[in-house]
């Protein structure tokens, strides 16, 4: 456990940006202060909060809520699925839990060192995971919690949601790193300017399908010049 | 509770269920489910279009009632910020640089 807390003590910096611009953008995009810590506490996922706003913001219809949240934590599908096999066999309500706290600090952390494991599943993996994701989830939980006190104190007119557009960029444009999702992001990007004027916010999912589709092609037209 | 506060924890409760659905359905049930590899590639696309379809229309808003502003201070900011990260690799700096950057230009704007 304790090389789980060592390994993850420089990214907690990270968390706790993260954290304090969500618990600001929150408050400030129109939620009480007992919605946002109930967010935080419940929804533990600082891209598909942020993400929601602006749609709780403007009133978007909840199922899109719900689409656009789940598109965003996506990725946890794939993460849980390489984890899955080093928690086998552990009763249903601990996988429960491991599930549920994962984040992508400990996924990152995680699959370099325990990647090519030999045996997977050991206590020793576990402890290292657990070591990762606890820190996390109290640090997130602090700043989050300092941010919304924050975020009900400073003034509309310093407009600190516009930190909320800038910390999604900063998860998104890292995202950027091979050719075809390049080619995907502009597509998309085109596709959300276009498509913004659609009643329910439904440019989003017309973007999302435009992005996949670009993405696939781009992926298949690179493979073939090589 | 009025309509808009049942609006906002209803959100929030469909939020929380999309955290443990991506989240856990793997951990729970993941042994008798593959993955195959045309859907983890089109998923791995999903995410990214996501986050950019809901940047998109907050940096470059259709303002058509408003007579069209023509230069919007979040949009160059916007850009100053993805400079300031492409050169330091630092979020930290990416935000705190883009904030300071949009308040000088909507200062400045104002003299304008």
């Amino acid at each position: 456990m304790l090389e789980g807390l060592t390994a993850v003590r420089p990214a907690l910096i990270a968390t706790f940006t993260w954290g304090l611009v969500s618990g600001v953008a929150m408050v400030k995009s129109g939620l009480t202060e007992s919605a946002a810590a109930m967010m935080t506490l419940l929804v533990y996922a600082g891209s598909a909060q942020l993400t929601s706003l602006p749609l709780i913001a403007t009133g978007a219809p909840l199922w899109l809520i719900f689409a656009a949240g789940c598109i965003v934590n996506l990725r946890f599908v794939i993460f849980s699925a390489a984890l899955a096999p080093y928690f086998q066999g552990l009763k249903w309500y601990k996988r429960l839990a491991y599930g549920f706290f994962t984040t992508d600090m400990s996924f990152v952390l995680f699959m370099p060192r325990f990647g090519d494991a030999k045996t997977r599943g050991t206590p020793e993996q576990r402890w290292f995971f657990l070591g990762t994701i606890a820190p996390g989830w109290i640090v997130w939980q602090a700043s989050s919690m300092l941010g919304i006190v924050l975020g009900s104190i400073v003034p509309t007119s310093w407009s600190l949601e516009f930190a909320a557009v800038l910390a999604l960029m900063a998860i998104t444009i890292p995202l950027a790193n091979s050719r075809p999702m390049l080619v995907s992001m502009m597509f998309t990007g085109v596709a959300a300017w276009l498509s913004q004027g659609l009643p329910l916010r439904l440019g989003l999912l017309v973007s999302v399908i435009v992005g996949i589709v670009s993405g696939i092609w781009a992926e298949r037209r690179y493979r073939k010049r090589r | 509770m009025n309509d808009h506060d049942f609006y906002v924890y209803s959100a929030i409760g469909l939020l929380a269920v999309c955290t443990l659905l991506t989240r856990t359905t793997f951990m729970l049930f993941g042994h008798r489910m593959p993955l195959s590899e045309e859907v983890r590639r089109a998923l791995r696309y999903a995410p990214a279009a996501a986050l950019t379809a809901i940047i998109v229309p907050e940096l470059l808003p259709w303002r058509a009632q408003s007579g069209g502003a023509v230069v919007d201070e979040r949009l160059l900011a916007a850009l100053v910020a993805i400079w300031l990260f492409h050169k330091t690799r630092n979020s930290l700096v990416m935000i705190a640089g883009g904030m300071v950057f949009f308040w000088i230009l909507r200062a400045a704007l104002q003299y304008i």
